[in-house]
């Protein structure tokens, strides 16, 4: 398992679109993905609780992956947010 | 007989039978099943789920043309394929034993829940995202609301509480007679699509819904904006022979689609489009334009809750760009005032925004997001002939520094060895006073220019077009505005460049042997109106359109200028 702390940095924060990446990001890899915010424990696998997580500009996150390829998906995730989902 | 009023958004009469498309509201019952029931009943939900998802696809394959709808309806195939979504109904089935549409309705209430329970208003909006899957989903169970396009044929008048712009494009391949919504305004998407294709709809006609049923016979008269409930027979013949007449007209002017827009004296007129969303285009395709004169990418700016990217626009431009080929695109950059941007640019209030930060302005105040646009248009110049033009240029100052900054933008893509055409033509509107008097200098350094008449005629007699105290005083032939026009096409010839007109002005057949007379070498009109506009081109020759011309040019007043015109 591993665990990994981000900050959100793209202005807007997780809204739709990169709440869809998120998920079809995770979807392709085996691992367990979960998403931890404040008091909150999300799927990130279902856009349903990515979205729910209402993550603004300047939220930390926990990232927690667990499975075979828990070290790819964690990278990419990192990439993912670190590129402000390609929006700025 | 009853006569209710509206929006006319797009003109010309239609006569047929009132089809309404209700989003009916479901009822679903709180059913429970027999335990033995439930594997049977989880197979049919999975069932369900595939069937909405193909039915999504579909839409994004054939009707969603632009990103944004294509993402909304890409995020509701997610939402169906939710691990969360999915198991939870699984449960509800399986161990509590709720009928499939019981479980189903009882996870979307919940999820509303939570999304109406959240602080920030630009994540708890999404919430509709969910109930239209849930409406999606239900009514495919429930068979209900299921059927909707199957009701309408040829002489059906559709009437509906609000449609998006994919539905119009679908019930107009069922050659439906017109559309009628409650909501709506003369400038959503919908509309915009509509007018485009020449489909008479009247939106904002409040109360309709109580007054009409099914099958009743209605008339939308768009050119007075009602709708007719039930007509007088006599009303009904007046109409029957106006809407006649509009068909005749209508199929002469379809004739006129393959032939070359050239006066009588063999002078060849670009007649061009302008189009304010991408799916404008396949009309344009369809009219057989010689290219797109003005497209407005504000689209992309305004009621969004983001910018759009370099790649976003990129794919934009290119796939507009492709489909006119080998006629150019002239992408307009963003021409919005600051008050309808402020919301993603956190732009200060101004008391007077026509005179504020708008057009070039703000790309100049937000260089990022200008040259997003510009290495869009470059990239997308690869494959398309594409021109660049500038809106609100008050001075050839600030064509130097949009040079200069495109040169920046080809060095910066040069540097990350992205694909670009560098053979990118800029024009400046011709639209402030300023550039009027000064349009020889600034024509030395375009490569086109383009005259934008609204806002001309705004500006030169300094009355607000929205302003109806003083729209007497919004007078597009007056001579100043005559002048400026033929002053610009001198300016223009000299430097041996072309001449457009892109405003109001261009889509009104009284003006166009005007506009030609005073040295306007291209035309670009809203694609509905493309052909009437070509009908008058082939009707006039230019050496009479110059003597006509010549005539208004020595007019002291508009009520002269517009006597000769009648």
């Amino acid at each position: 398992m591993i665990r990994k702390r981000i900050v959100i940095v793209n202005k807007l924060g997780m809204h739709a679109r990169p709440a869809t990446l998120v998920v079809k990001t995770a979807t392709k890899y085996r691992s367990e993905f979960t998403i931890l915010k404040d008091d909150m424990e999300i799927n990130g696998k279902s856009i349903m609780g990515v979205m729910t997580l209402a993550a603004e500009f300047g939220s930390e996150l926990e990232l927690v992956a667990d499975g075979v390829d828990e070290e790819y998906l964690i990278k990419e995730m990192e990439e993912l947010f670190a590129s402000k989902f390609g929006e700025e | 007989m009853k006569k209710i009023k509206g929006i006319s958004v797009s003109e010309g009469v239609a006569i047929g039978k009132a089809a309404i498309i209700h989003r009916e509201v479901l009822h679903v019952d709180r059913k429970h099943i027999k335990a033995e029931n439930a594997s049977e009943e989880l197979a049919k939900f999975k069932k369900d789920i595939k069937i909405v998802i193909a039915e999504l696809e579909h839409l994004i394959q054939n009707y969603a043309f632009s990103l944004d709808q294509k993402e909304i309806l890409s995020t509701q195939k997610m939402i169906l394929a939710d691990p969360e979504f999915v198991n939870r109904v699984n449960y509800l089935i399986s161990e509590e034993n709720c009928s499939r549409e019981n479980a189903i309705s009882i996870y979307f209430t919940e999820v509303a829940d939570i999304f109406r329970n959240m602080d920030n208003q630009f994540f708890s909006q999404r919430l509709t995202d969910y109930e239209d899957v849930a409406y999606r989903l239900l009514s495919h169970i429930l068979k209900k609301g299921n059927n909707r396009l199957g009701c309408l044929n040829d002489k059906s008048i559709l009437i509906m509480d609000n449609v998006t712009p994919s539905f119009v494009t679908r019930v107009f391949e069922k050659k439906i007679k017109g559309i009628i919504t409650v909501k709506g305004s003369r400038n959503c998407h919908s509309s915009i699509i509509a007018r485009s294709m020449n489909l008479p709809m009247l939106v904002n006609a409040s109360g309709l819904l109580n007054e009409v049923e099914n099958d009743q016979l209605i008339i939308i008269d768009g050119n007075n904006g009602e709708v007719i409930i039930d007509p007088s027979p006599e009303v009904l013949l007046d109409y029957e022979n106006q809407y006649k007449q509009e068909q005749n007209q209508k199929e002469k002017l379809l004739k006129l689609i393959d032939v070359q827009a050239k006066t009588t004296d063999d002078k060849i007129i670009k007649l061009m489009s302008n189009i304010e969303i991408p799916e404008e285009v396949e009309r344009v395709v369809k009219y057989n334009s010689d290219g797109i004169g003005l497209f407005r990418t504000e689209f992309m700016f305004i009621d969004r809750e983001e910018l759009p990217t370099e790649e976003e626009q990129y794919k934009i431009y290119k796939q507009i760009a492709e489909k006119m080929l080998p006629e150019p695109v002239t992408i307009r950059t963003i021409d919005v005032g600051g008050d309808k941007l402020s919301r993603i640019l956190n732009l200060s209030h101004e008391d007077n925004p026509n005179l504020g930060c708008r057009g070039i302005r703000i790309s100049f105040e937000n260089i990022p997001i200008f040259k997003q646009q510009i290495k869009a248009a470059l990239r997308a110049n690869v494959v398309g002939n594409i021109k660049l033009m500038f809106p609100m240029i008050s001075a050839v100052s600030e064509i130097y520094q949009a040079k200069e900054i495109i040169e920046e933008c080809k060095l910066e893509l040069k540097d990350k060895a992205v694909e670009f055409n560098s053979d990118l033509p800029i024009g400046a509107m011709i639209e402030i006073p300023s550039a009027v008097v000064t349009s020889d200098v600034i024509a030395a350094e375009c490569d086109f220019l383009s005259i934008g008449t609204n806002d001309l005629v705004q500006y030169i007699l300094a009355v607000d077009r929205d302003n109806e105290a003083v729209a007497s005083y919004y007078q597009s032939c007056h001579p100043s505005v005559l002048r400026s026009i033929q002053l610009t096409a001198e300016n223009a010839h000299k430097r041996d460049i072309k001449v457009a007109v892109c405003g109001e002005m261009a889509s009104e057949p009284r003006f166009v042997q005007l506009l030609l007379g005073l040295g306007v070498d291209e035309l670009s009109v809203s694609p509905g109106r493309m052909l009437k506009i070509k009908n008058e081109i082939l009707n006039s020759s230019l050496h009479d359109s110059q003597l006509l011309a010549e005539k208004c040019l020595q007019q002291k007043t508009s009520a002269e200028v517009m006597k000769l015109l009648n």
